[in-house]
């Protein structure tokens, strides 16, 4: 049978799902509302910036910051999905498995419907204001110019963000290639830091000039090629934008083509992780396969034994865990470099523990056989809360001396990890109950980036939320800190261990008790398909 | 295990409409039903994984929504599709759940080593759950509603995708569970293997129950699938649709 499945016919499935996933739910489509509103701000705000040489009409300002301004935006779109946001994955490649679809034509729909979506469509109209820029500096020719390379840009940027979400999805499901991918996030890591160091120096020398070179580089590179095409021919360079189509075309049909075999991974889904099967050489009673180390053997130690197995097994987790660790090694280094660098640094404890907002989500429906078993709310997350922290704490740890290595304020380092761990506390204080009460389901699929529809919108929303308030409950320590002065070397660990705790109880109990109250609910809400 | 005026709306639809249901003690009960019927939904409110929205539900006389931890103890279940922490291996599995219901480690340790050589599962086996076959799956999770040993087990559709050789084994398991004394309830919609278990049927149709009794009051002199498609009000072919077959 002769498949036709043109791009529109992708487009309107995701926007029926889409659609579908709102319908009846009034907190998703304020969400959704909220984020279209927020997306819009952003949007006119960008087109705004991007339009302002134009009005200035200084055609220089107008190549640097289209090209670093451009550049910039890939890379958002390149490495936000992994650390933040997630991708939309409504259309979920292995459910088109068994269609008679040749390759083409499904990459070709799911292109086109990654591309129907409010970033998208946000990103479009704030590089709008790039084409606004060129038309005012040089007319016709070049704000044609510019909307070709604008419209090029967000392909890429789509294409980039797509290809490296599935290659990874693709390298985490398999174990072996999980110490791959944390060495590539060390390495990632290791990379970003010297840069943002270099970054950072160069734009304390505040020299225009050089700037203005560095744009001149990445406008050569895939980063800036199709968004410095209409400065180009305002400055009379108009062999130069075949040059920079051609590079912008091929970076996009790699990325596209890496996207298309990884999709192909990800379609075989399990059968390729098969063979995993293997027997122990002696039989160990049950109960020591299952509990850690020295665990009590009842059912705290249970529940803390498989939190901490699932950690690692569960690919989400593994990839927000990895995520958490990458950061905490490079935060330190980054933000060395600025001036704010021991006040900023406790954030470290309050993203470690936010990775709990949606701890519900990550089993699904499994959370029934807790119900089942009569597991009581405050027992639920607080073993939860320990399972995680076996993770946390230890990096916290390095975080801090590493923090303190960095600084050369080696004497800070027991002050800076009772930061860190009050931040810690406050963030579990305030995870733990968005856990219960804004439990959503995760699709059901191995790609650990994927979030349903809207779903990833309040994902951002809820995690920025709960920073904010994590963050305000932690300044008084940091008040403390700056007031008491030389003592506070000594009393910042204690008072920052007893803060973090008593937040941490607080918050426990206080979700415990929700809990218990909306165990079903729970389930409903984490359930994939009600 | 009773229930009265089980009610549960979705949204728009009404899922369970007012279901009243006695399932004696001891008696090995079958629930039947189309897809859709209200099977699923109705024993979820029964073991307290969803809150009806009106009804009563008592378990050996204990309500389970009022009194959920002396109810819960006294069931085990077996809930649809893969609601278990499939990321342990079986024996992991079953440790876990012994110990979430507070059982004594030693007991733990011998009752799931009997279960899974009963079972065929093997005790060295250290695949996780995860990558079970679906007949495995179905076993582990009966091995973990057993292991605390229930006076009630509550199966949601115990039998379904699981290979032959693995359903005669459980049937096995089942009937010797109900002949020590034991109450089972299992939803279906297999006739065939209905019909040999039970003693008790309802049948259940958009939410609400149809028929139920003893089998043989159920079926009277006809077969249990004539009933069935008669009271759920399916139509027959009569030959002259799909003539392109």
């Amino acid at each position: 049978m002769a498949v036709n499945a043109g791009p529109g016919t992708f487009i309107r499935l995701k926007l029926r799902v889409t659609a579908g996933g709102l319908r009846g739910r009034t907190g998703r489509v304020l969400l959704f509302v909220l984020g279209v509103l927020v997306a819009l701000f952003l949007a006119i705000a960008g087109y705004l910036i991007f339009a302002l040489p134009g009005f200035l009409d200084d055609p220089r300002a107008a190549a640097t910051l289209f090209t670093l301004g451009g550049g910039a935006l890939v890379l958002g779109w390149l490495l936000l999905p992994l650390v933040f946001f997630g991708v939309d994955e409504s259309l979920d490649p292995s459910r088109f498995a068994l269609l008679p679809l040749p390759r083409r034509v499904l990459v070709r729909g799911l292109f086109a419907a990654a591309l129907t979506g409010v970033p998208a469509v946000a990103m479009l109209l704030a590089t709008a204001g790039m084409v606004h820029a060129a038309a005012l500096l040089g007319g016709v020719p070049a704000a044609a110019t510019q909307m070709l390379g604008v419209l090029l840009g967000l392909f890429l940027c789509v294409a980039a963000s797509r290809a490296v979400t599935s290659a990874f999805a693709t390298a985490l499901r398999s174990r072996r290639a999980r110490d791959m991918a944390t060495v590539l996030f060390a390495l990632l890591a290791a990379m970003i830091g010297p840069l943002q160091v270099a970054l950072a120096a160069g734009a304390q020398r505040a020299d225009w000039d050089r700037v203005a070179r560095l744009a001149d580089v990445v406008a050569w590179t895939p980063l800036g090629a199709a968004f410095s095409m209409g400065p180009d021919v305002v400055d009379g360079r108009a062999w130069a934008v075949p040059v920079k189509l051609v590079i912008a075309l091929a970076s996009l049909g790699l990325l596209l083509w890496w996207w298309a075999s990884s999709l192909e991974k990800a379609m075989l889904g399990l059968a390729v992780s098969g063979g995993r099967g293997r027997t122990a050489g002696q039989s160990r009673p049950m109960v020591e396969q299952l509990l850690v180390g020295a665990l009590p053997r009842n059912r705290s130690g249970a529940l803390i034994s498989r939190e901490i197995r699932y950690w690692w097994r569960g690919t989400r987790r593994r990839a927000s865990l990895i995520t958490f660790a990458v950061l905490g090694v490079f935060l330190p280094i980054v933000l060395s470099s600025g001036n704010g660098a021991v006040t900023m640094l406790p954030f470290v404890g309050v993203v470690a523990a936010i990775s709990l907002a949606n701890q519900f989500g990550y089993e699904g429906a499994a959370y029934a056989s807790h119900i089942v078993a009569g597991v009581p709310g405050r027992v639920e997350l607080r073993t939860r809360a320990a399972g995680l922290s076996v993770y946390v704490i230890p990096l916290l740890i390095v975080v801090a001396v590493l923090g303190s290595l960095i600084t050369g304020e080696q004497a800070r380092t027991a002050a800076l990890l009772g930061s860190l761990l009050a931040a810690y506390g406050l963030g579990l204080a305030v995870a733990l109950p968005i856990s219960v009460r804004g439990a959503y389901a995760l699709p059901d699929t191995t790609n650990p980036f994927a979030t349903s529809s809207g779903a990833g919108m309040a994902k951002g929303l809820m995690t920025l939320g709960a920073m904010v308030v994590a963050f305000v409950g932690a300044l008084p320590l940091q008040l403390a800190d700056f007031l008491v002065g030389d003592v506070w070397l000594v009393l910042g660990l204690p008072v920052g261990v007893a803060y973090g705790a008593a937040a941490f109880w607080a918050g426990s109990t206080l979700a415990g008790a929700m809990l218990d109250r909306r165990m079903p609910e729970v389930l409903t809400a984490v359930t994939p398909n009600r | 295990m009773a229930l009265r005026g089980l009610v549960k709306r979705f949204e728009a639809k009404t899922a369970v409409a007012g279901v009243d249901l006695d399932v004696p003690a001891g008696s090995f009960f079958g629930l039947l039903g189309p897809n859709g019927a209200g099977k699923t939904t109705t024993l979820s409110m029964a073991v307290g994984l969803l809150r009806p929205d009106g009804g009563d539900i008592r378990v050996l006389g204990h309500d389970v929504w009022r009194d959920p931890v002396r109810a819960k103890s006294l069931i085990g279940v077996l809930p649809d599709g893969a609601r278990l922490f499939d990321r342990l291996s079986g024996g992991e599995l079953l440790a876990y759940h012994g110990l979430l219901r507070g059982m004594d480690p030693r007991v733990v340790d011998q009752r799931a080593a009997e279960l899974l050589d009963v079972l065929a599962l093997g005790t060295d086996n250290r695949t996780l759950v995860v990558d079970y076959s679906a007949g495995m799956k179905k076993k582990i999770g009966l091995a973990c509603a057993l292991l605390h040993g229930p006076r009630l087990l509550v199966l949601d559709e115990p039998f379904e995708a699981v290979d032959p050789v693995s359903a005669s084994l459980i049937r096995d398991i089942l009937q010797r569970y109900v002949s020590g004394g034991g109450t089972v309830i299992f939803s279906s919609h297999v006739m065939e293997v209905v019909e040999r278990l039970c003693s008790h049927v309802a049948i259940m149709a958009e939410g609400a129950i149809r028929r139920s009794g003893t089998l043989a009051e159920v079926r009277g002199e006809d077969s249990l699938e004539h009933v069935f498609v008669s009271v759920v009000g399916g139509r027959t072919a009569t030959g002259s649709e799909l003539a392109w077959l």
